[in-house]
């Protein structure tokens, strides 16, 4: 299998705070990996700074993405190169309308690959194919983007998003807080129909449950900036009765 | 002047012809002041009960044939009960130094009803000061909307007094400066009576060196119980050297009322910008839908769908700046 995301000693910071101390990670097209770690770990870091948020600063190592150098992209690249972050805290934007905003997107993405821009006669059947993976009503694609939806609606949307975009490689980071367990198995059915032998997904989750529904190839489990250990879907199950506490003595 | 009778100027028409005028509309030209250039003043009067079938659009032109310093007025009497819509549009047909002063009269007498859109759309050496003088009797309704589009210096300055119990005034606008230009808003709202109701939002997109000063005082006199006030100014600012300059004020003098006022001025938002970007959407294309989304809220108040939807176009025009780009000619209206 083909790699398409390769970490090397990935450390960042956030000020003189250095957040992720040595990240070591290969994913290859087709797979599953979940990433698990106790709150403060660096989960949430590790993909925004996969993603190109600014507020990090990458101070060693290095990340190929399909053979380019991910560091060097802007998130606009990243995102026209294949890259999607499933958001732990949608944004709220008043005032754009969430058929604007997928319209600008996806038409972008076409142009960056040298296609036409959708007609809106298409565009419409595909947001509303898309919308029907999430079970997301129509009535959502004129509101405002996340603009008063619910915890459980923020999530799908993301979703939703994904499902335009059709990324290669998504990052979703913790899309299963705040989920009751109707929401969470439409999330992860979505999710299911999305995966296939050419993309990949890093799942990022503090529950096991949400890999009752995704089931991983890989697990690791993140602390305190490094990762301490790899292993199969099993960890998942240990790691829901016995805590991360053990895993943190055996890594001292 | 009855307005029901106006008609297009046919020796103006070619100078926009790349504008199709709104279906729904009459045109009027107000050149360098005065009625299609003729001399005479624009005076409308609505009389009791008389209704506009369709809106008037007024179109002000200030042309190189006229005086680079001018000042004229115009008067809008509404009837009782009577009921029009009004655009009121400035531009200038030559790129010469004009400077403006208007005085603009608007009555509303018992029960009438008035919508008015005013676009203000020069060049920058033109510098255009205008002077709003408003009053409203009993149960009478004006909906205004300021689009200060571009302009050198527009200033403008309105006095509204609400004299008769049930009036309602809604004031919105919006200012987009950049490069030196400046625009101010200078708002005295009183409300003379009880039980009246108004309105303010106004918002400004400030870029490069321009600046705005948004100047509001309600005024709310001894026993005008019950009355109902609200202003609220936003400013977004888009380069460091934009300035904005807020002053929300309010004076009440009566105990039973609710009234209200906020200002801000701010930055567009990064999470949203980050938010857009991760989706492929171009930095610069994320920082456009921000800023008309701000807008939005302004331009949504003109109930025209067909003007509203031309008005949110010029808008995202004016944003992109791309208005220097029309070859048909100088008035930067399409």
């Amino acid at each position: 299998m083909k790699t398409l995301l390769q970490i090397e000693n990935l450390h960042a910071s956030v000020g003189e705070k250095e957040i992720l101390r040595g990240i070591n990670l290969e994913i290859k097209a087709g797979e599953v990996h979940a990433i698990m770690g106790p709150n403060g770990s660096g989960k949430s870091t590790l993909s925004a700074v996969l993603a190109g948020r600014d507020t990090f600063t990458v101070t060693e190592g290095s990340v190929t993405y399909d053979g380019r150098d991910l560091l060097a992209l802007s998130p606009e690249e990243r995102s026209w190169a294949g890259i999607f972050l499933g958001f732990q805290y949608p944004v709220e934007i008043p005032g754009v309308s969430n058929v604007n905003f997928m319209k600008a997107a996806v038409n972008e993405q076409r142009k960056q690959r040298g296609l036409e821009p959708l007609t809106a006669a298409q565009f419409l059947k595909l947001m509303r194919e898309k919308m029907a993976y999430v079970e997301m009503d129509s009535s959502f694609s004129g509101r405002g983007v996340n603009v008063g939806f619910s915890g459980g609606e923020k999530k799908r949307n993301e979703i939703f998003q994904m499902a335009m975009l059709e990324p290669r490689l998504a990052i979703l980071d913790e899309t299963d807080s705040g989920l009751d367990v109707d929401a969470l198995r439409i999330v992860a059915s979505g999710v299911n129909k999305l995966k296939h032998a050419d993309n990949a997904f890093i799942v990022i989750t503090h529950y096991q449950r949400l890999l009752d529904y995704i089931v991983p190839d890989v697990i690791h489990v993140l602390y305190k900036g490094r990762i301490i250990k790899t292993a199969g879907k099993e960890l998942a199950l240990e790691i829901e009765k016995k805590g991360y506490d053990w895993l943190i003595h055996e890594s001292e | 002047m009855k307005a029901n009778n106006l008609i297009y100027a046919p020796a103006l028409k070619q100078e926009f012809r790349c504008r199709v005028p709104l279906r729904d509309a009459r045109q009027l030209f107000l050149v360098n002041g005065t009625v299609q250039g003729g001399g005479a003043p624009l005076a409308l009067r609505l009389e009791e009960g008389e209704q506009l079938d369709k809106m008037l659009q007024i179109i002000g032109i200030r042309s190189a044939e006229g005086p680079r310093e001018l000042s004229f007025s115009e008067s809008f009497h509404f009837g009782p009960r009577s009921a029009g819509r009004i655009i009121l549009c400035a531009h200038t047909f030559s790129l010469d130094r004009f400077k403006t002063v208007e005085r603009v009269r608007i009555e509303l007498e018992e029960e009438a009803r008035a919508q008015f859109v005013v676009m203000q759309n020069e060049h920058n050496q033109a510098d255009h000061e205008t002077f709003y003088d408003i009053s409203l009797a009993g149960g009478a309704s004006l909906d205004m909307v300021f689009l200060s589009l571009h302009g050198g210096v527009i200033r403008n300055h309105i006095d509204a007094r609400l004299c008769g119990e049930g009036a309602s005034c809604s004031l919105s606008g919006l200012y987009l400066t950049d490069g030196e230009q400046r625009m101010d808003y200078d708002i005295l709202l009183t409300h003379q009576v009880p039980h009246c109701h108004s309105n303010q939002v106004f918002k400004g997109i400030l870029d490069n060196n321009g600046v705005a000063h948004f100047d509001g005082l309600i005024k709310v006199v001894p026993d005008a119980q019950k009355t109902e006030a609200y202003q609220a100014n936003h400013n977004l600012l888009v380069s460091p050297t934009a300035r904005a300059y807020t002053r929300p004020q309010l004076e009440i003098y009566a105990d039973d009322v609710k009234c209200s006022h906020g200002a801000t001025i701010g930055r567009l938002n990064p999470d949203e910008l980050f938010y857009m970007r991760t989706r492929g959407i171009p930095v610069a294309e994320a920082r456009l839908l921000q800023q008309v989304a701000f807008t939005n809220e302004v331009v949504e108040k003109i109930s025209s769908p067909e003007l509203r939807e031309r008005m949110q176009v010029l808008v995202e025009k004016r944003l992109r700046g791309e208005f220097s780009r029309c070859q048909n000619c100088s008035k930067n209206c399409c």
